[in-house]
């Protein structure tokens, strides 16, 4: 598996080589790789079709721009993408609250339902499997219920702090403590068990 | 609030991971990201933080984005229409690499296969699968007047455990069509809901994706593609 990742990873490092030289095929072939793995970081995220594809499309046009800015030292280039589709669309989920009178979402409700594939797997069971795949599954594992639960919801559908709270009928005090005491002690553990690299 | 101050460290981590966790509100976010413009120290805990939890990102399962993202992408950035004509299983370029290799395998396997007999062939339908390395890992046929499509592992193909491959058909309009998954050794027959002719008719290709076990979720391709074969009719 770890093989697997660090063979697409190089893959992934040589195409964003090759698009920082602004080579259209090896851009098109980063999209049909990358694509789908980060439109399902992106729809998770923001609920709605058409603006997760506008994201995405506006993620790959900066990777267009600015892949000659990748550099090896920006770690894996899966980390690099992952990043750019998640900040735009957190930027793009934070700022919306911040709209009193929101345009899409005029009802004051969470997020709209999302229609996902029957059987298509909770977020806490895609942090599970997340962590699997990179041997860290016994520091997730170890998370306390309410942080993982807590973790898990922020990180694949961009819960803000008081989204959680609704979510998970808790005091916003004890949700906010949940997230920062799970996230230290994912630090600590990922740390001693030096798995992070 | 100079945060890459030595004293002020661990506000920094807390505000860094919450940061690439998603949970800091919008007007924190912003001030995070200007002073990571300026700091060093600070776009590096950002940096650190990302990369810890991205790893988590691969627990969701991938969702195919529809064609016209990438047409419209492609209009935006005006990229020629060579390698932005989408999507990618519909352009040539794609195959170039491997057609041609594929169409001299698939007719030196054809003349392996039938030039002993004098009759006409059985087939009617043969796919030679190779990856980019051109070399034939899977060959799929459909003898003709019958209604499967054996399809055979040229060698064991190496598959992670928790994954599948599945094959496809790619139609030179529409998108692709499933046709199940593909043993990883052997021989296995798929059903065919008609006759091969007119199963593979307007089909150019067949393609063999990695997904995950069971196949994809989404009923579209989500995973690379690591075999293709252009359809040779006998």
């Amino acid at each position: 598996m770890d093989a697997d990742r660090s063979r697409h990873d190089a893959h992934l490092a040589e195409l964003i080589a090759r698009v920082a030289l602004s080579d259209q095929q090896a851009f098109a072939e980063l999209y049909r790789v990358t694509s789908p793995r980060l439109y399902s970081v992106a729809l998770r995220i923001v609920r709605e079709r058409g603006v997760a594809e506008e994201l995405l499309q506006d993620a790959y046009v900066s990777v267009w721009h600015h892949a000659a800015r990748y550099a090896a030292d920006r770690g894996q280039p899966s980390t690099w993408l992952t990043a750019i589709v998640r900040n735009r669309c957190l930027d793009h989920v934070r700022r919306r609250e911040l709209d009193t009178v929101s345009m899409t979402r005029d009802d004051g409700q969470d997020a709209p339902e999302l229609a996902l594939p029957d059987g298509a797997p909770g977020p806490a069971e895609m942090l599970l499997a997340g962590a699997d795949a990179h041997a860290i599954r016994d520091c997730v594992e170890r998370l306390e219920g309410g942080s993982r639960q807590a973790i898990a919801l922020a990180f694949f559908q961009g819960l803000s702090h008081g989204e959680l709270a609704r979510h998970l009928a808790q005091p916003l005090g004890t949700v906010k403590s949940w997230i920062r005491r799970g996230l230290e002690r994912l630090k600590g553990c990922l740390e001693r068990a030096n798995v992070t690299r | 609030m100079n945060l890459s101050r030595h004293d002020r460290r661990s506000r920094l981590d807390a505000l860094a991971a919450e940061y690439a966790l998603g949970t800091l509100p919008a007007r924190s976010r912003a001030r995070l990201d200007r002073s990571a413009r300026e700091d060093p120290v600070v776009a590096g805990a950002l940096r650190e933080w990302e990369r810890r939890l991205a790893a988590l990102a691969d627990g969701a399962p991938p969702i195919a984005p529809a064609p016209r993202v990438w047409t419209s992408l492609a209009r935006r950035l005006g990229l020629d229409a060579a390698s932005a004509a989408p999507p990618w299983w519909q352009r040539l370029a794609f195959w170039r690499p491997f057609a041609l290799a594929s169409f001299v395998a698939a007719f030196a396997f054809a003349v392996t296969l039938f030039a002993p007999r004098t009759e006409r062939p059985v087939e009617s339908i043969v796919v030679v699968l190779a990856g980019p390395d051109a070399r034939p890992a899977l060959v799929a046929s459909a003898p003709r007047g019958d209604r499967f499509l054996a399809v055979k592992a040229l060698a064991p193909l190496a598959v992670p455990p928790d994954r599948a491959l599945e094959l496809w058909l790619l139609p030179g309009q529409g998108a692709p069509r499933s046709l199940g998954l593909v043993p990883r050794e052997g021989v296995r027959q798929v059903r065919l809901d008609a006759p091969p002719e007119l199963a593979f008719r307007g089909v150019d290709a067949l393609a063999v994706s990695l997904e995950p076990a069971g196949g994809s979720p989404t009923g579209q391709p989500t995973g690379p593609v690591l075999y293709t074969g252009r359809l040779e009719r006998l």
